[in-house]
């Protein structure tokens, strides 16, 4: 049962999920040393034979790459001769290194699932909710859904276009990493004491993602770059939002990976050029970077309602659903005394300003009467 | 947005402070700018299976500070918190602060 003096202060558990926000975010180069000695003790802890071989590699997509490589023994083209050069001078070779299967549920899966299921017991179901939330609910929604789950989505899509063995092969290496700095995403929610966990909290502070196999055990960099918005996804309108030291780099926009070529054109953007994109979520980071008031502004959009909530504009957008925008005026002051003007997209259905502020609020037009906004 | 007490749904938990001991109620990540809300006998409640979906009872007097703005004064009774969110086709995303 829950008795309260078991549960750890919020104070504690905040200042935990902080420390290990910052080291799921840093981007300084990886510790080698303590990296590898967090890898072996890991696998002591599983009861496992220390990997033979510790092999480094500068981003988890060349980590994929090489570990489809050493599967399958191809050595693939010119594309992928970082990644085999890299695999040689460190004395693996495709066809011949063998990895083994991957013990990825014994030195992750198990202890972390053993470390909850004890907390669990002690803290009850409330009270494990309660200690989760405080100690790790910020960090997993940043790491996780906002770094982690992006580039895997980029990763798959990368090598889901190369047809080829590696492609597949490097599609299923991307099944099992162990995500290094960013399990700071649920580590803050374990005491530092939890033994079964210590190799695993030891890479998290000191390397980027890995991959443990029987044989062999292959370790990443941390990103050079992380660039995020005020939400924390991953957002950068001059370069890729998040970048690897050897070059591997994701093009991202409030959270949307973009192809780079896309990425490059923001700068330079036209109503007409906007117009004349065909892929409906590229268009949509083009209008959001070009901004939507000035879209408005620069193509004619047409009044379709004021009231006293703000203004309602809308635009038709060729094979795609029209752009609605609510132009509000904050009703709170800013420091200087100003009000700010702001638009916000409200779905195309919406046909009052009021309606469109009161959904922005998730409220219908009758329940929304604000007495203050902040 | 106010509510009425009865209406706070059942079995809602203290949702956690943060390490300053603070009542948070939106943080923006790039900024570090937080709504925080302080006052007396204030109480900041979620269900524990949505720690995103916040309460507040204020059964004394309640401030909601800002760094951008100046602070809003709450009176006593039930609030849900809201967060403002916009349109994208697809997807519903919350406003970045």
């Amino acid at each position: 049962m829950t008795t309260e003096t078991v549960q750890t202060p919020d104070t504690t558990l905040a200042a935990r999920a902080d420390e290990w926000l910052d080291t799921g975010l840093t981007c300084v180069p990886a510790d080698r040393a303590a990296a590898e000695a967090g890898v072996r003790r890991a696998y002591a802890d599983a009861g496992l034979t220390p990997p033979e071989q510790i092999l480094w590699f500068g981003s988890p997509a060349a980590a994929a790459v090489a570990i489809a490589m050493l599967r399958t023994g191809e050595t693939g083209g010119a594309e992928q001769s970082g990644v085999r050069d890299l695999l040689f001078a460190q004395s693996a070779f495709p066809g011949q290194t063998v990895l083994g299967g991957s013990v990825r549920p014994k030195v992750r899966t198990g202890p972390w699932a053993r470390a909850r299921a004890e907390l669990v017991a002690q803290l009850g179901g409330v009270g494990f909710a309660r200690h989760w939330a405080a100690s790790s609910r910020r960090p997993w929604q940043q790491l996780v859904e906002q770094i982690v789950t992006p580039l895997r989505t980029r990763l798959d899509a990368q090598f889901a276009a190369d047809s080829g063995p590696l492609g597949a092969a490097s599609r299923e290496a991307m099944l099992d990493p162990i995500f290094g700095q960013h399990d700071a995403a649920w580590l803050g929610a374990f005491d530092e004491g939890t033994a079964e966990l210590a190799g695993l909290a030891a890479v998290a502070r000191s390397a980027g993602w890995w991959w443990a196999f029987e044989h062999l055990a292959i370790i990443t960099e941390r990103p050079r770059e992380v660039h995020r918005d005020n939400l924390g996804r991953l957002h950068h309108g001059d370069g890729a939002a998040l970048s690897y030291p050897d070059g591997f780099g994701l093009h991202a926009w409030r959270g949307m990976p973009i192809p780079a070529e896309v990425a490059d054109e923001l700068g330079s953007l036209t109503v007409e050029r906007i117009r004349a994109e065909d892929n409906a979520e590229i268009r949509r980071v083009m209008l959001e970077h070009f901004g939507f008031d000035r879209y408005l502004r620069d193509s004619g959009a047409a009044r379709t309602q004021s009231d006293e909530c703000g203004v309602l504009w809308r635009v038709e957008l060729p094979g795609d659903e029209p752009l609605v925008m609510v132009e509000v005026i904050n009703s709170t002051a800013e420091p200087d005394g100003t009000f700010r003007t702001y638009f916000l997209r409200v779905p195309p259905t919406i046909r009052t300003a009021r309606a469109g502020v009161a959904w922005t609020f998730d409220l219908t037009e009758a329940e929304y009467s604000p007495l203050q906004q902040t | 947005m106010p509510m009425d007490r009865e209406d706070l749904p059942s079995g809602l938990m203290q949702a956690p402070r943060d390490r300053r001991n603070r009542m948070v109620l939106a943080l923006g990540e790039a900024t570090g700018h937080a709504h925080v809300i302080t006052g007396e006998r204030v109480s900041m409640l979620c269900p524990p299976d949505d720690p995103g979906q916040l309460f507040l009872l204020i059964e004394g007097y309640g401030r909601l500070g800002h760094e951008e703005h100046g602070p809003i004064a709450l009176g006593p009774g039930a609030y849900r918190v809201i967060r403002q969110r916009e349109y994208f086709p697809g997807a519903i995303r919350p406003v970045a602060d």
